[in-house]
């Protein structure tokens, strides 16, 4: 008799620890859209990348403490197939019928703008990394009741980013010139994202005093000498190549047999990927990353993200870097659940993420929402030593304190 | 292609391969002209019916209503195409660009004036038939493959033109609109709203295909398709015919626009470029551009093939270029004409059939 009691109490207590664990272990869901397959896939398997990382790291630590419970991230991640229908049928069904509390992605502007369209009235938490978002998140569209007021742009404002990279650009190339540069080209893909991302670009650069010309190539372009042809005839100092790593990749070799200009600037490409693709060149280049270099940061905690982030089988591209702009929001809205104590109060999430901060990898100085729902922080850029593939020599640069002339923000 | 005897097989006089043969020719004939008995059309028609209208009711889930409405509002922009190559035999490779003058339109109205979709649609819709009645006007000396490259440029111009539009196109940005303009009781934010709304669109563009094609301007249509030089010799103004053909064409293609703005609220030029107008020839060649609901089989085979069996864009690719193969080597008629011939082949042949036969659409 004294050992079946025994065993009902042992067996009670263990009950009462596996609803405890239960209890313990809800699920906060959250929702994922990125291309896994599709011409966008490169950068939509670095968002991919990113938040099963923070997820894993959150998890691993504990959970999120909201109120009385902790809460595991369970994610649900959709492939959009880089097809704007299949994007808005996966974000209906990871508001409608999962019930996601946030959505992470997408790559391309497009595709977050119809989301929000979806993930507005349900109140539901959009983190997205386009900057071209910059065009539409205004006054009116992040007030209360405005379509944007749950969607946060994880990636500064252009007219910053722009500004930090122009201002890195030329002060490590005009020591290696001759003469200081007076005349930039910018050579871009003619998209959204590309049409965007140069305007601010160009004003940028014209505050620093260059002549600049613009050269627009079409999206899909793979011969790119015609158009380099026609800028080595501009005579630039520098050619900027603009946006899109993966067409500057092609283009740069073909600029560099056509001898184009005395110095380049390779936007969006790593110099882990100039070393691993042994590029050279007898003229200055400087590269810079969105947001910060994997091949050469000078930041540990950047190092060693990085590591773990290829040491879950992520793939080492142009774009992988652009994991960051996703990686550091998973902490930062964890923190505010735990802060407002509630995970069914989004309303609440927004006000909490305006008024606080997070200092995270991206960013060694803490992470502020302006109230455009837009963050701030620096440029990385590198220049590599010319008739070299691995020495480079880098600086962080500080985004100026206001939009250039001519330039209207966003 | 002809017609097939299938006489052979029941009298059991030819021999098993002749039979076989009989058989696969009787699966394989684009039977088009061959209308089914008007029962079976009419039944067939209310379980469509019944069954479109119940989707949203039967729990499948937001994602797969989401899909719906995409499938939809392709199939009334292919019941355009389908007028235009299936009965007057002009095929297009830039319709997709048509749908986005109806959606620019639709768009610019809207941000411009403010003008919402039931005020902007008349117009957009309008607005379309008559630039598919200008891109037509080359037809007038050139068919075939001229016409068909003349759509790829057209489409290619358009969009070259709407990403520098500026502001007024919104660039490669493109443009947002609202939400639908509620009806009394009717808000179309809710997803099964807004399903119903381009389902009773759907409904009318079948309506409006059927009655074309059993009509003496389908029948002229088919006669200019099947002999453009006896058509004009028998007193047909062939070129009116056909202009207007392309215009008819260019209003579904407005539609099927302005529902995929208020669908997506934001539009941009990669919609409307040479990769979904293909598709968009693809979708119709599929079903089968002759018949009533090949427009929709074909928009729902392409839609739906992939989310069913979890192909990325390459392997749907794959899958597309090998089911047009099939398609032409096996069902020139589409998978429309395979359905219909097999029901024929359930239920007794053409025979029957071919003695009733006009050149109604089935």
């Amino acid at each position: 008799m004294r050992q079946l009691g025994l065993g009902l109490t042992i067996a009670a207590a263990g009950l009462a620890m596996a609803l405890q664990t239960a209890r313990a272990d809800e699920e906060l869901p959250i929702g994922v859209i990125a291309a896994q397959s599709g011409s966008f896939v490169s950068a939509g398997n670095t968002i991919v990348g990113a938040a099963n990382l923070a997820a894993q790291q959150i998890n691993d630590a504990g959970g999120i403490k909201v109120g009385d419970k902790t809460y595991k991230i369970k994610l649900y991640i959709r492939d959009n197939r880089t097809d704007v229908n299949v994007t808005i049928a996966a974000a209906r069904e990871l508001v409608n019928d999962i019930g996601v509390k946030a959505i992470w992605g997408t790559e391309t502007h497009d595709f977050s703008v119809s989301m929000a369209k979806i993930t507005g009235p349900a109140k539901v938490l959009q983190f997205s990394g386009n900057s071209s978002l910059g065009a539409v998140l205004d006054n009116k569209a992040v007030a209360e009741d405005g379509w944007l007021h749950y969607t946060f742009q994880s990636e500064p404002q252009e007219w910053q980013r722009s500004g930090s990279t122009g201002k890195g650009v030329l002060s490590l190339l005009t020591p290696q010139l001759k003469s200081p540069p007076k005349h930039s080209v910018v050579f871009v893909g003619n998209d959204a994202t590309g049409q965007y991302l140069s305007s601010h670009y160009v004003k940028a650069l014209e505050a620093e005093g260059q002549k600049v010309d613009l050269v627009q190539y079409p999206p899909d372009t793979t011969d790119f000498s015609p158009l380099l042809t026609r800028i080595k005839g501009m005579k630039p100092d520098i050619v900027h190549f603009w946006y899109n790593g993966d067409s500057t990749l092609t283009a740069f070799p073909q600029a560099l047999k056509l001898g184009v200009a005395p110095s380049y600037f390779l936007f969006g490409v790593d110099p882990g990927i100039y070393q691993e693709r042994s590029l050279k060149a007898d003229v200055p280049v400087t590269l810079s990353c969105v947001p910060v270099c994997w091949g050469s940061s000078p930041y540990p905690e950047v190092k060693q993200y990085f590591d773990k982030y290829f040491g879950l089988g992520a793939a080492k591209g142009p774009q992988s870097s652009v994991s960051l702009l996703y990686y550091d929001y998973f902490f930062w809205y964890a923190k505010a659940l735990e802060k407002v104590g509630k995970i069914d109060d989004p309303d609440a999430v927004v006000a909490e993420l305006l008024k606080s901060d997070y200092k995270g990898v991206v960013s060694p100085v803490p992470l502020v929402f302006n109230k455009h729902h837009q963050v701030t922080f620096a440029t990385e850029v590198c220049m590599v030593e010319p008739n070299t593939s691995d020495q480079f020599k880098c600086a962080v640069e500080q985004p100026p304190a206001a939009p250039p002339p001519g330039d209207n923000g966003g | 292609m002809p017609v097939t005897d299938n006489s052979a097989g029941k009298t059991g006089a030819a021999p098993e391969g002749a039979r076989a043969r009989d058989r696969l020719a009787l699966l394989t004939a684009d039977n088009a002209a061959v209308p089914l008995p008007a029962g079976v059309q009419a039944i067939t028609a209310i379980l469509l019916a019944v069954l479109l209208i119940a989707l949203p009711w039967l729990g499948l889930g937001y994602r797969f209503l989401s899909i719906a409405i995409t499938t939809l509002y392709t199939a009334i922009g292919l019941y355009g195409l389908g007028l235009q190559f299936g009965q007057a035999g002009i095929m297009s490779v830039g319709h997709a660009a048509l749908m986005g003058v109806g959606a620019y339109a639709s768009a610019i109205l809207s941000v411009q004036l403010g003008l919402g979709l039931w005020a902007s649609l008349p117009f957009a819709m309008a607005l379309s038939a008559i630039v598919g009645g200008v891109i037509g006007l080359p037809t007038l000396r050139v068919g075939g493959q001229h016409y068909i490259i003349i759509t790829f440029c057209f489409c290619a111009l358009f969009v070259i033109v709407l990403t520098n539009g500026g502001t007024f196109t919104g660039s490669a940005t493109g443009l947002d609109v609202g939400s639908v303009t509620p009806l009394p009781g009717i808000n179309f934010d809710k997803l099964s709203n807004n399903y119903y709304l381009v389902l009773a669109a759907l409904f009318l563009a079948v309506v409006a295909t059927y009655l074309i094609g059993n009509s003496r301007y389908g029948r002229t249509l088919r006669a200019i398709r099947e002999n453009e030089q006896l058509a004009r010799s028998v007193g047909i103004n062939v070129d009116l015919h056909k202009l207007g053909v392309l215009m008819v064409s260019g209003l579904f293609a407005g539609l099927a626009g302005v529902l995929q703005l208020y669908y997506l609220r934001h539009i941009s030029p990669t919609l409307f470029g040479a990769f979904p107008s293909l598709y968009l020839a693809l979708m119709v060649m599929l079903g089968g551009a002759r018949y009533l609901y090949g427009p929709l089989i074909g928009a729902v085979v392409v839609n739906f093939l992939p989310e069913v069996l979890n192909l990325d864009p390459v392997d749907s690719r794959i899958a597309y270029g090998v089911c047009l193969l099939l398609v032409i080597l096996l069902l020139p008629g589409g998978v429309g004409a395979g359905i219909k011939n097999i029901y024929c082949a359930i239920t007794g042949g053409f025979e029957t059939q071919k003695q009733r036969g006009s050149n109604g659409r089935a």
